[in-house]
């Protein structure tokens, strides 16, 4: 069976914050703003619609989200419609499924969409909510959530590696810079120092509150295409070339040595294969910094620096304007917030906004051709990968 | 490029912590079905609400587990087949797919690898016991690394290598759970 060639031709994101809207609400949002970030696209030809969320049972009480996110943004898939959920990764999942189902000719025109409201009256209920992603009867008595699993990866890390506190700090300084020009950002007034982060309370030692992201509301969509439509739509699509996926554990006691991402070297590798090129040809990448250290690992298992390597590329700016390449300029999860199911649609967003100039020059990569999207799920024992090529010829 | 061709999968059945002879934990027998352990009739609570596992064989095949975990061992099992230690105990092989499988129970000693502490952000039920420690710890003697709570120092007195022990108990309304101390 021949594949075809899939384009990202537009999308949108909400503002993301703690906002007063409901879970429907958030999806009506995403629909009206995504025909305005996109006029050539009718209801119509949407043949497919692909919702990532994550935990709507727990934060909404709501299951059945897919066709309730179709009726809220007004279309009626007459191909797929499902939900696909992953996590902190069901966002990018939506965009996978999209892209196997107009890769493989099942659908011409998808809608990938992420939704999540996080933000409740109690917190304790959102954290419960969150504390569910890991091995319940096993690791959630314990009060397994993602702050402490990922404070103990911190805390190898910087026994093993010598990174510090300042290192992360530099990452997370980074981010909310971008984010600072990303005006649907969460925290996009707010300025954060590197000397105001490390003085932030902390959360789960050694991370302190400016280590980790945070629970958001907010909403994502994106259009794909077959390759004959591309140009009805835009004349800079953002070409999906490799994508790579890998599953290797789900208990915390599998978890391995904590600094050594397997599961992320093999799904960077089936992406890489398949699109091409190494991680040397990538002009920015929008990764998942759920915490600094994640952003910190990922430089590594990338093969963007050497391992152990990640603390130190942070402090000289090597992930920043000026540096081997930029990343997170969209803000990263930790400038935008964490809307579980939205995150990867929103990162996706970037990529196409990035190709086409739509982007403030605060955060506006020079010349990209290759970017590249990354999360992880749960405690980084999944990692989703995708590498985007700009426009140009097919 | 670091990133590496993909090779065979890790095993799901625990193999990440230093290696000892699995062979070394005798298989035990299970406890025997009755009497039913001496416990409190249980309040019907909403598990949506309740971290803890439903244990009874009316919901579980490993109620076996948490009757052990009644009479203050931690216990697991073991493929007959091709020995592999599982964690969590299961009821079919990950490897070889057998339904058939052994009960051992686990050292109770074990070293800790990494630890951090809930100090804030605590789920449901769990909001008056922070600030709480958890850690993963290596087992001496099997080749498991469990997560845990650990007891017995402040947060910010454990250090990684500490020698704790493994400790069950009353989770508050007739079930077991188990926990980590540090060892004086």
């Amino acid at each position: 069976m021949n594949v075809r060639n899939v384009a990202l031709v537009g999308g949108v994101t909400t503002k993301f914050g703690v906002r007063p809207a409901t879970w429907s609400e958030l999806a009506q949002e995403v629909g009206a703003a995504l025909f305005r970030a996109v006029p050539e696209l009718r209801a119509e030809e949407v043949d497919s619609l692909f919702v990532g969320a994550a935990e709507p049972e727990r934060f909404a009480f709501q299951s059945h989200v897919a066709p309730l996110a179709a009726e809220q943004m007004g279309l009626r898939p007459s191909r797929i419609i499902q939900r696909t959920e992953l996590a902190c990764a069901s966002g990018q999942s939506a965009i996978r499924s999209a892209y196997a189902a107009i890769a493989s000719g099942l659908s011409d025109v998808a809608v990938a969409v992420g939704v999540e409201k996080m933000n409740l009256p109690s917190m304790a209920e959102a954290n419960t909510a969150m504390a569910c992603v890991m091995d319940r009867p096993w690791d959630g008595p314990h009060g397994a959530t993602a702050p402490p699993f990922f404070a103990m990866v911190a805390q190898r890390h910087q026994l093993e590696h010598g990174t510090t506190d300042e290192q992360m700090a530099a990452v997370s300084e980074k981010n909310h810079r971008f984010a600072n020009a990303n005006p649907s950002a969460q925290f996009y007034e707010k300025k954060f120092s590197r000397e105001k982060l490390l003085h932030l309370p902390v959360v789960a030692p050694p991370l302190r509150l400016g280590d980790c992201s945070s629970m958001t509301d907010g909403a994502a969509a994106v259009v794909l295409v077959a390759e004959e439509r591309a140009r009805r739509y835009t004349d800079e699509p953002a070409w999906i070339r490799g994508t790579g996926q890998y599953s290797n554990f789900h208990n915390l006691a599998h978890a391995g040595s904590l600094t050594d991402w397997v599961g992320l070297r093999h799904a960077a590798s089936e992406a890489f294969d398949r699109a091409g090129i190494g991680p040397d040809d990538l002009d920015f990448a929008e990764v998942h910094d759920c915490f600094t250290i994640s952003e910190i690992i990922e430089y590594e298992m990338f093969g963007w620096c050497p391992p152990g390597q990640g603390g130190r590329f942070a402090a000289d700016g090597q992930g920043d304007v000026g540096g081997k390449l930029v990343v997170n300029p969209r803000g990263g999860l930790l400038g935008c917030g964490h809307p579980l199911g939205a995150t990867g649609v929103a990162q996706a967003v970037e990529v196409v906004q990035q190709f086409q100039g739509k982007v403030p020059p605060a955060r506006a990569v020079p010349h990209p051709e290759w970017a590249l999207v990354h999360n992880l799920s749960g405690s980084a024992n999944v990692h989703s990968v995708m590498v985007y090529q700009r426009g140009g010829a097919a | 490029m670091s990133a590496v061709s993909r090779p065979r999968r890790t095993s799901h059945s625990g193999t990440s912590a230093p290696s000892a002879a699995d062979s070394a934990l005798p298989a035990t027998p299970l406890p025997a079905p009755a009497p039913a352990p001496a416990v409190r009739p249980r309040e019907k609570r909403p598990f949506l609400l309740d971290f803890f596992p439903l244990d009874t064989p009316d919901q579980t095949r490993l109620s076996a587990f948490y009757d052990r975990l009644r009479t203050g061992r931690l216990s697991t099992t073991r493929c007959p087949k091709d020995g592999t230690l599982h964690w969590p105990p299961r009821v079919a092989c990950p490897d070889c797919h057998t339904e058939q499988l052994d009960w051992v129970d686990l050292p109770e000693e074990g070293r800790i690898y990494a630890f951090s502490a809930v100090l804030g952000g605590a789920p449901l039920g769990m909001e008056s016991e922070v600030p709480f420690a958890v850690g993963l710890v290596d087992l001496e003697g099997a080749p498991l690394r469990l997560f845990g709570r650990i007891e017995g120092r402040p947060w910010n007195e454990l250090q990684i290598r500490q020698a704790v022990r493994v400790e069950t108990y009353d989770v508050g309304d007739g079930r077991f759970f188990y926990r980590f101390r540090v060892r004086d």
